[in-house]
């Protein structure tokens, strides 16, 4: 189904409109993207342009209200609510804005959760600890999320979002609530990511000193795709 | 202020609507006592009138007095009684039922007029009796007319017929006094103008029988007053009786104390006293008193449970909704907002909600008092009894009380938020270190001194059951270590439930889908969280069973034991007149008697069997060292008789019928109480011989021994003259009637009768009446069992715990739904992010229902478990104390099926209604709406 299997994530006309009491809301117009395997994607934009928005239908956590999104060559339109869902845990790994940390869990276990949600075989425990001491935090990992910091939740967020191996990581301002430097370290690891791992990331930021970080930005304003330049 | 603490409520309705309901629920409760107390006192002492009443056929409320006056002068004496007896009422604080003087002049001789020589008046006294025209009945003649004298001033009387008959009188006949005359000097002069007898021989107002007035001649009061009392009684020798019979049912508990005293004033102090019989009621009010003692003070330590589950209740959800506040608590302190200004809006929200509460819980606790008086059973309610409710001083100051424990439990936990700020927010939400409870060893404290009360009752059962005898109450610690019990082991499940799911996590770490996974992680991180919704789920289910079983067995065994102690449905003794002396003898050693027809039972209605039991309790044995032993006899019919009566199997070492089978075997044989073999060596096949209380000897061959017999009672407690129980050993024998007759003779027997299924015995009394047979003695089971039912002590102990019963049920419904409800909204949040990473909808339900089974369902089913052990622990020792005196039967524990249902039922509609709610939550969760609550 897929006219071009070099993109792993192709956008195609995506149009989002919220019901809203004051009327419908045109949130998302048109959007096309197609992002190709193993790039750092930054979806630009200031705050209520639509960033979150579009990730989430990326995301499959959303429908768009026109187009369609095509991940991996699959209409994801197409997927019934199951097989997003499992879509979701295998293939997509997630970081939000805010905390998106299970409170009840210690990093390593959160880490791990993910792994048992996706089914990954083998031994967990290695993996778990790999990636934490990739986002840093080797020597924290039986620490629950409320004895952190945001940052280093932030961070436990990301290991936990690539620890089952997907192939996709969304990342909503994953940078938000960190300082310029810790910020720029988040950004670096996601290019690594992308490098090592062939991991495919888009993140949203209205960070203006970040842009330059990814190989791929796609800026929006109002809900209008204004740019997507892809680097040569 | 105002404004903002509205919104704050708005806001929160649902916790809102649960504090309501819990102070409605806690004021009615603590408002139900005094007026249920009130309430039922005031019945309670209606019912000992009325059980005097039917017992004795005499109106217990009433004063007598009686004084003979001679030369009165000016009739100053007389007057000063009048005086006192028409306030009397007034001062005994009741309503007049009836006021008879009966006053009398003394016996003078007469003559008639007629010359008539065989009239026997030399012994008429002539009196009046007030009102007597409005409660005779003429039987011949008339009344004497308005005024009594006719138009040649002859005085107009009235007699009775005994009076007639032994003074030889004639109606219409005029008669003299011959040494009475006016103040012309004439002699006074009666006309007997007719002769009466009671229009209405139950009418109360016969405190003095007509045939009882064999020698006097009454006539109208006014007249009698004009010519015999006022200056006039000087000259007279006047005996005057008063009878004052008041409304007793008008007699109420608020009341009872100043007639109680008054009449002590007026029969140990007043002026009147010496003229004053002792009236019956004094008695039966000092019972009044003591028994009230004792309910009221079983009664209260009852509720006590029921009123710390509601104060917990409150407790919890008002933490619940302040933990909701939390951020809004520490926004506005941020904004400069002063701890005692946000202490200050909980307090006014706390006043405002006890408010309400009073408002609605007064008149629910007017309903619950109606409720209780209508228990007939454990949950069963008898419409028809129902109590009066009345408001006094102390139901007012109870309602405050309670309204001011609402106030202070509801904003107790408010004073730990209010000094909440943002960082101190932080360092709260991270875990907390073991419970205070948890490090001091509360429960197994509370263990301790529970099971410390169980081995002490348990050691001197029968101590206790003798000083309850001794009119003691109950011993509050009996209560309080059952309730010291449950907290206690709820505690301790508390204690031990994180190790249990820490290990259940720990057995299948590896294995545990993701949503166990993460509903174990929720567990052991968040279980303390929930300690205390567990602890109450435990509390309330078991002390809903407990309170159930307590209930059902208590008066499940006080009926069993009434009906044991009974025997048969109905017993009739007849009144037996001995045969005239100069006729021959056809008994051994006693009086010989006519015996009525026998035959006659046989059209009793309704009767499905009857039979004649003969019964001598003071029979004999000779016994080689102690001398005299007395003994029961009992003589039956046995196939009669085993149709009649019954023990249960489940009591007797065989079939009880075998007993009989072996009895009309043998017509020589006798059946023994088995404390005959043991205290005095008797064995089966022994040749005995007892007389029985004429002293005729009759030989008699053991043929068995028996532990219970109907109506037998082993051991009994009596109250000796110095007020302490003392234990009596009881012997019986069981003998055939004919044998027994042969060898005695025929002395006067009890009909046991058994009424066919589903009737009374209100056609047996008809037939009674109709057939004119003198009864001396008559028993009714129904009617002795109805009283057991009705014991103050009983029902309200049932209403209490009915009451208990349900107000537990509903707090454990609605605190439960409402903690979960809450604190699952509360993680929506995290739920979305789950969702997000894939999670499907029916996992997050599984998640949920495996959190629900770790403490919901666990914590059930330790309430359950904790319920059971209690009830089986606890309910024989607190039985004894009700039952008491005359307890015979082993107790039995009476765990009712339908009750336990009615409590399952309820549990499982509430986790119906938990799922159910949980699944629309997981339904309709919008997950981009939940991942946007983080974004804050
Ligand atoms: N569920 C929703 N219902 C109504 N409007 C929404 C909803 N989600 C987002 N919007 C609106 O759509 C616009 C884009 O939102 P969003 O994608 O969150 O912006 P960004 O992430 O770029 O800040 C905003 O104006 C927002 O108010
Ligand atoms: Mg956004």
């Amino acid at each position: 189904m897929g006219e071009n299997a070099n993109y792993i994530i192709e956008i195609q006309n995506v149009g989002r409109t919220f019901n809203t009491a004051s009327g419908p809301f045109q949130a998302l117009k048109s959007v096309n993207a197609s992002i190709p395997e193993g790039v750092l994607t930054i979806l630009k934009g200031r705050s209520g342009s639509g960033k979150t928005t579009l990730l989430n239908i990326v995301g499959a956590l959303d429908q768009p209200t026109t187009g369609r999104v095509i991940i991996e060559g699959q209409d994801v339109s197409r997927l019934n609510d199951y097989q997003r869902e499992t879509l979701r845990r295998k293939k997509i790994g997630f970081v939000f804005q805010s905390v998106s940390l299970i409170p009840t869990m210690n990093a390593f276990q959160n880490v791990e959760f993910s792994m048992r949600m996706a089914g990954v075989k083998g031994d967990h425990k290695k993996r778990v600890e790999e990636c934490l001491k990739m986002v840093g935090l080797g020597s924290r990992m039986h620490h629950m999320p409320s004895e952190m910091s945001g940052g280093e939740q932030q961070r436990v967020a990301i290991a936990r979002a690539i620890a089952h191996g997907p192939s996709i990581i969304l990342a909503d301002e994953p940078t938000a609530e960190l300082d310029s430097a810790m910020a720029a370290e988040v950004t670096k690891l996601f290019q690594e990511m992308t490098k090592k791992e062939h991991i495919t990331i888009v993140m949203t930021t209205h960070d203006v000193g970040l842009m330059d970080a990814g190989d791929m930005v796609i800026e929006l304003e109002n809900g209008v795709q204004i740019s997507q330049n892809a680097e040569a | 202020m105002l404004k903002v603490m509205l919104q704050k409520i708005w806001h929160k309705k649902w916790m809102v609507i649960c504090l309501l309901l819990g102070s409605i629920l806690l004021i009615a409760t603590v408002v139900s006592f005094p007026l249920y107390r009130n309430a039922s006192y005031d019945r309670m002492l209606v019912d000992e009138f009325d059980d005097y009443l039917a017992e004795k056929g005499e109106w217990p409320a009433m004063l007598k007095f009686m004084i003979m006056v001679q030369k009165d002068k000016n009739g100053e004496t007389i007057g000063k009684m009048e005086k006192t007896l028409n306030e009397l009422d007034g001062v005994l604080g009741v309503t007049g039922k009836e006021k008879v003087f009966y006053y009398s002049l003394s016996r003078a001789e007469l003559a008639s007029t007629t010359g008539r020589s065989d009239v026997d008046a030399d012994g008429l006294r002539l009196g009046f009796m007030s009102g007597l025209p409005e409660h005779a009945k003429i039987i011949s003649g008339r009344m004497f007319c308005d005024g009594g004298m006719d138009e040649n001033g002859v005085i107009e009387v009235v007699v009775s017929q005994e009076c007639l008959i032994n003074n030889n009188l004639l109606v219409g006949e005029t008669l003299e006094f011959l040494y009475m005359a006016d103040k012309k000097g004439s002699p006074f002069r009666i006309k007997v103008v007719g002769v009466f007898e009671e229009q209405d021989s139950t009418d109360f107002y016969w405190q003095v029988r007509p045939s009882s007035l064999g020698i006097v001649a009454l006539t109208d009061e006014q007249l009698f007053r004009d010519t015999f009392l006022g200056e006039r009684a000087e000259k007279y020798t006047i005996t005057c009786y008063y009878y004052d019979l008041f409304n007793y049912e008008d007699v109420t508990a608020v009341t009872a104390n100043n007639l109680y005293d008054k009449t002590v004033y007026y029969q140990e102090q007043s002026g009147v006293k010496s003229t004053m019989s002792a009236p019956v009621y004094r008695e039966i009010m000092e019972r009044y008193f003591a028994k009230r003692t004792r309910i009221e003070a079983t009664l209260f330590i009852l509720q006590v449970p029921v009123l710390v589950l509601l104060g917990a209740f409150l407790f919890m959800i008002s933490g619940q909704m302040y933990d909701m506040e939390r951020n809004e608590i520490s926004v506005m302190k941020s904004r400069g907002g002063s701890s005692a200004q946000m202490l200050r809006l909980y307090l006014y929200q706390s006043i405002f909600l006890a408010v309400i509460g009073a408002a609605g819980g007064i008149p629910l606790g007017a309903q619950f008092c109606k409720l209780l008086g209508s228990t007939q059973n454990f949950l069963e309610f008898n419409v028809r009894r129902r109590l009066n409710v009345t408001f006094d001083a102390t139901v007012w100051k109870f309602a405050a009380g309670a309204m001011l424990a609402c106030v202070l439990i509801m904003t107790i936990p408010a004073l730990k938020h209010s000094r909440l700020t943002i960082v101190k927010l932080k360092q709260s939400n991270a875990l907390k270190k073991s419970a205070l409870w948890e490090k001091l060893f509360l429960d197994v404290i509370l263990l301790g001194i529970s099971l410390y009360g169980y081995y002490n009752y348990s050691k001197n059962k029968e101590m206790m059951v003798m000083s309850v005898m001794e009119g003691q109450s109950l011993d509050p610690l009996l209560y309080l270590s059952s309730s010291l019990f449950i907290v206690g082991m709820g505690l301790l499940f508390l204690r031990l439930q994180p190790w249990v799911i820490r290990l259940v996590y720990l057995l299948g770490k590896r294995f545990w889908r993701p949503a166990s996974y993460a509903a174990f992680m929720e567990n052991v991180k968040n279980g303390r969280k929930q300690q205390f919704i567990m602890l109450f789920m435990i509390l309330t289910i078991s002390l809903g069973m407990y309170h159930a079983v307590v209930a059902r067995t208590i008066l499940q065994n006080a009926k069993e034991n009434e009906e044991y102690l009974v025997g048969s449905d109905i017993l009739i003794k007849e009144v037996w007149t001995k045969t005239p002396s100069n006729s021959s003898n056809p008994n051994a050693g006693g009086p010989a008697f006519i015996e009525p027809d026998y035959r006659k039972y046989s059209s009793m209605p309704d009767v499905e069997a009857y039979t004649k039991v003969y019964s001598d309790a003071s029979a004999s044995f000779k016994t080689k060292d102690k001398g005299q032993m007395g003994c029961t006899l009992l003589a039956i019919q046995t196939k009669e008789y085993g149709l009649i009566t019954d023990v249960s199997e489940e009591i007797t070492e065989k079939a009880y019928r075998l007993y009989l089978n072996e009895l009309a075997t043998e017509p020589k044989g006798v059946l023994a109480s088995s404390n005959l073999r043991d205290s005095l060596g008797f064995k089966i096949g022994d040749e005995v011989a007892y007389k029985d209380k004429y002293g005729t000897t009759i030989e008699a061959k053991i043929i068995d021994f028996f532990d219970y017999w109907p109506g037998y009672q082993p051991t009994s407690l009596v109250t000796g003259a110095d007020g302490t129980a003392q234990k009596q050993t009881n012997t019986l024998l069981v003998a055939n009637l004919a044998t027994v007759q042969k060898k005695i003779g025929v002395y006067p027997y009890e009909i046991w009768a058994k009424l066919k299924p589903g009737c009374d015995s209100t056609n047996v009394y008809a037939w009674i009446r109709e057939n004119d047979v003198h009864v001396n003695k008559f028993r009714d089971k129904a009617r002795e069992m109805e009283q057991v039912v009705r014991d103050p002590l009983l029902q309200g102990t049932n209403g209490v715990l009915t009451m208990g019963f349900i107000v537990t049920i509903i707090l454990c419904a609605v605190g439960y739904l409402i903690y979960w409800i809450m604190s699952i909204r509360s993680r929506e949040m995290v739920f979305g992010v789950l969702r997000a990473c894939g999670m499907h909808k029916g996992e997050l339900f599984h998640m949920l229902i495996d959190e629900q089974l770790f403490s919901g369902v666990l914590s059930i089913f330790a309430g359950i478990g904790i319920g059971t052990l209690t009830s089986r622990m606890f309910v024989p020792m607190l039985q004894m104390a009700y039952a008491a005196s005359n307890q015979v039967l082993p107790m039995k524990l009476i765990v009712n099926q339908t009750d336990m249902n009615r409590l399952y039922v309820v549990i499982a509609g509430v986790m119906a209604t938990c799922l159910l709610t949980l699944l629309i939550l997981v339904l309709k969760l919008n997950v981009t709406k939940a991942l946007k609550l983080g974004e804050e």
